[in-house]
């Protein structure tokens, strides 16, 4: 096992800049956007000769600090971009070029994670690359290096000196326990979904503001849109992210929108999260981060349509 | 000192009331949630939700908006009703969205919770109520938003009687920390922190706005004043605004936000703190009300009463025009 000293973080951090482009992932938004932007260009037409050009997918990316319920989350959406039968090129490419470093939590970072009841762990993340775990005396980092690109970020730090074997008397720091536990029945998938003309869904909608917000902060929605934009001398066709909590989501060309009440936008939300992926992939696509609930201007709880399932 | 429990208890009895003797189909208030600095809002059906209504400092939402999901409504409506509910519902009374025989507005003068936007409020007691629920005689004149009192976690326990499930507490907030200063501030205090600016650092200040905002319209969703029932952002294919996301598309979708909501805000807040993002938008919509009032020289407060003329929607013959 190796080992990097505290001290060294940042440096280690820094020594990865030469060979990729480092990203920290920013506390409100998950590390989806590296791999699934926003909004990325796919491809730009000329409007004179008519000549489409592939717009690329960028170089070599590391996420730095990755948690691991969000390295979890990027293994939910390689489920969807890239084993469901169709391989998305822009997000395959991106996925390719992107290391991940993980930072196991060493204290649970918010009172609204629950990725230990979503079948998570604050310590394991086999989806990175790189596991960074705290010691049991806080003075550094056990080094696991996951797969072959996470050997390319040891050789790095080996050359820079950074790392070393792990001292005989430290062992990892415990994994911490989540605050928030929430009760997942094992056939939760089957109980939504029988549930699905339930009133309670009306009930847990009726606060819910219609914004997109919990869509956004959410590491495992992958919902996009695409559109055309003039630039002048190019037409551009974008990629963009997209709610299923907006009218507009499911709206037809002729007019009518088979989801057009707020309570079946958000049972939507929910079964998908819960059920509809379970069902199609076989692992639950919510993984328990709480950024939903964290962020919900009006308060909204998922774990409350998770804890419903004991009693139907 | 603030006395939410007595006045809690206000709040429960009238809603109860209400929902026994049929006036209304459900009383809209605040309930807790598993975190002890958090509330929820609650849609009370029933006698025994009414008991799960909460009062305190971490009732932050605005209720008003909710209204709109039942304008159509053949029944009535309850609604707990704070200073800045009352100007929402006298908005959308103004905008002839909803009917006020079927609101039933229960009036709460409040403290100023603790919410940044009731920084720089100055109509905390209601202005249209059905049933003033207690006086605002004897509250602070000044003071600024609620410094953080806890909710009791005891409470947190029936947060969810209207879902039917019984949650356990967990503990401490996880919302964005807030501003430590809880001081009443200026009616304009986020335009006035920008106001100062050079015109290239303003665009610089917008732009680094502008580059956060993920296009999740929860300011527009939480605005009273935003009740089109076909938003011109949802019609990307229009022509008028794409849906990609980027500085410069971001900034048009939020400047075209403020000035549509631009003299008929009701100086809520809501837009500001709902942002996921925390971006400081509540100054664009005060720089404009600020404007209207060097122009005309006089006060100009929305919703303070339901028949109120709006200073760029009226119509005028008389109308000099010399601007244009």
């Amino acid at each position: 096992m190796m080992y990097l000293l505290k001290e060294n973080f940042d440096k280690a951090r820094e020594a990865l800049a030469g060979a990729y482009a480092v990203v920290v992932p920013d506390e409100v938004l998950p590390p989806k956007d590296a791999l699934f932007p926003r909004s990325e260009t796919l491809y730009e037409t000329d409007r004179r000769t008519g000549e489409a050009r592939a717009a690329g997918a960028g170089g070599k990316t590391l996420l730095f600090g990755v948690r691991p319920c969000d390295a979890r989350a990027i293994g939910n959406l390689d489920a969807a971009f890239l084993e469901s039968g169709y391989v998305d090129a822009n997000y395959a490419q991106r996925r390719e070029n992107a290391t991940i470093v993980a930072l196991a939590c060493a204290q649970i970072p918010s009172p609204a994670c629950f990725c230990d009841s979503m079948g998570g762990s604050p310590h394991e993340a086999p989806e990175a690359d790189v596991v960074l775990t705290e010691a049991a005396d806080g003075s550094g980092y056990a080094l696991d290096f996951q797969s072959e690109k996470g050997s390319a970020v040891a050789e790095i730090w080996k050359a820079a000196d950074l790392i070393g074997p792990m001292p005989a008397h430290l062992e990892k720091a415990p994994a911490p326990t989540c605050t928030l536990k929430v009760n997942k029945v094992p056939d939760l998938a089957q109980k939504l979904t029988a549930a699905f003309e339930d009133g309670l869904w009306e009930r847990l909608a009726e606060a819910c503001l219609g914004c997109g917000c919990c869509t956004y902060v959410c590491p495992t929605c992958y919902c996009f849109d695409i559109g055309l934009e003039n630039r002048g001398g190019t037409a551009d066709t974008f990629r963009c992210w997209d709610s299923c909590m907006f009218p507009g989501y499911t709206q037809m060309a002729g007019g009518h929108n088979p989801r057009w009440s707020k309570t079946q936008r958000l049972r939507n939300r929910y079964l998908h999260k819960l059920a509809y992926f379970d069902e199609r992939y076989g692992r639950t696509l919510c993984v328990g981060c709480g950024r939903c609930i964290c962020r919900c201007p009006q308060g909204l709880d998922i774990t409350r349509a998770v804890e419903w399932g004991e009693r139907l | 000192m603030n006395n939410f429990s007595q006045q809690q208890q206000k709040i429960r009895s009238a809603a109860s009331r209400l929902l026994a003797d049929g006036t209304v189909r459900f009383v809209i208030g605040w309930a807790p949630t598993r975190f002890a600095e958090r509330t929820t809002v609650l849609f009370a059906h029933t006698e025994a939700e009414a008991q799960a209504l909460v009062w305190n400092a971490h009732c932050t939402a605005a209720l008003g908006k909710y209204l709109l999901d039942h304008r159509l409504a053949d029944y009535a409506v309850g609604i707990v009703a704070r200073g800045c509910e009352s100007r929402m519902i006298n908005r959308l009374l103004t905008d002839h969205q909803i009917w006020r025989e079927r609101v039933y507005i229960l009036g709460a003068p409040c403290p100023g919770m603790d919410a940044e936007r009731c920084a720089g409020c100055r109509e905390r007691a209601p202005v249209v109520w059905d049933e003033l629920l207690w006086d605002a005689d004897g509250m602070p004149e000044t003071g600024g938003r609620q410094d953080a009192a806890p909710t009791n976690l005891d409470e947190a326990t029936i947060a969810d009687v209207g879902a039917g499930l019984a949650l356990p507490a967990v503990g401490a907030a996880c919302s964005r920390p807030l501003d430590t200063d809880t001081s009443l501030r200026s009616r304009f205090f986020r335009a006035e922190a920008v106001e100062g600016l050079s015109a290239a650092e303003k665009f610089s200040y917008w732009d680094e706005v502008y580059a956060k905002c993920i296009r999740c319209y929860a300011c527009r969703q939480a605005c009273p004043v935003c009740s089109c029932r076909a938003c011109y952002v949802d019609m990307d294919r229009q022509g008028f605004q794409g849906k990609q996301h980027s500085a410069a598309d971001n900034r048009v979708f939020g400047v075209t936000r403020a000035f549509h909501v631009a003299d008929r805000c009701v100086e809520c807040g809501e837009c500001e703190r709902v942002c996921p993002m925390g971006l400081p938008i509540l100054g664009q919509t005060q720089k404009l009300i600020k404007e209207i009032e060097a122009l005309t020289g006089e006060a100009y407060v929305q919703g303070m009463d339901a028949e109120e003329e709006n200073f760029l929607g009226a119509f005028d013959l008389d109308d000099k025009d010399d601007f244009l």
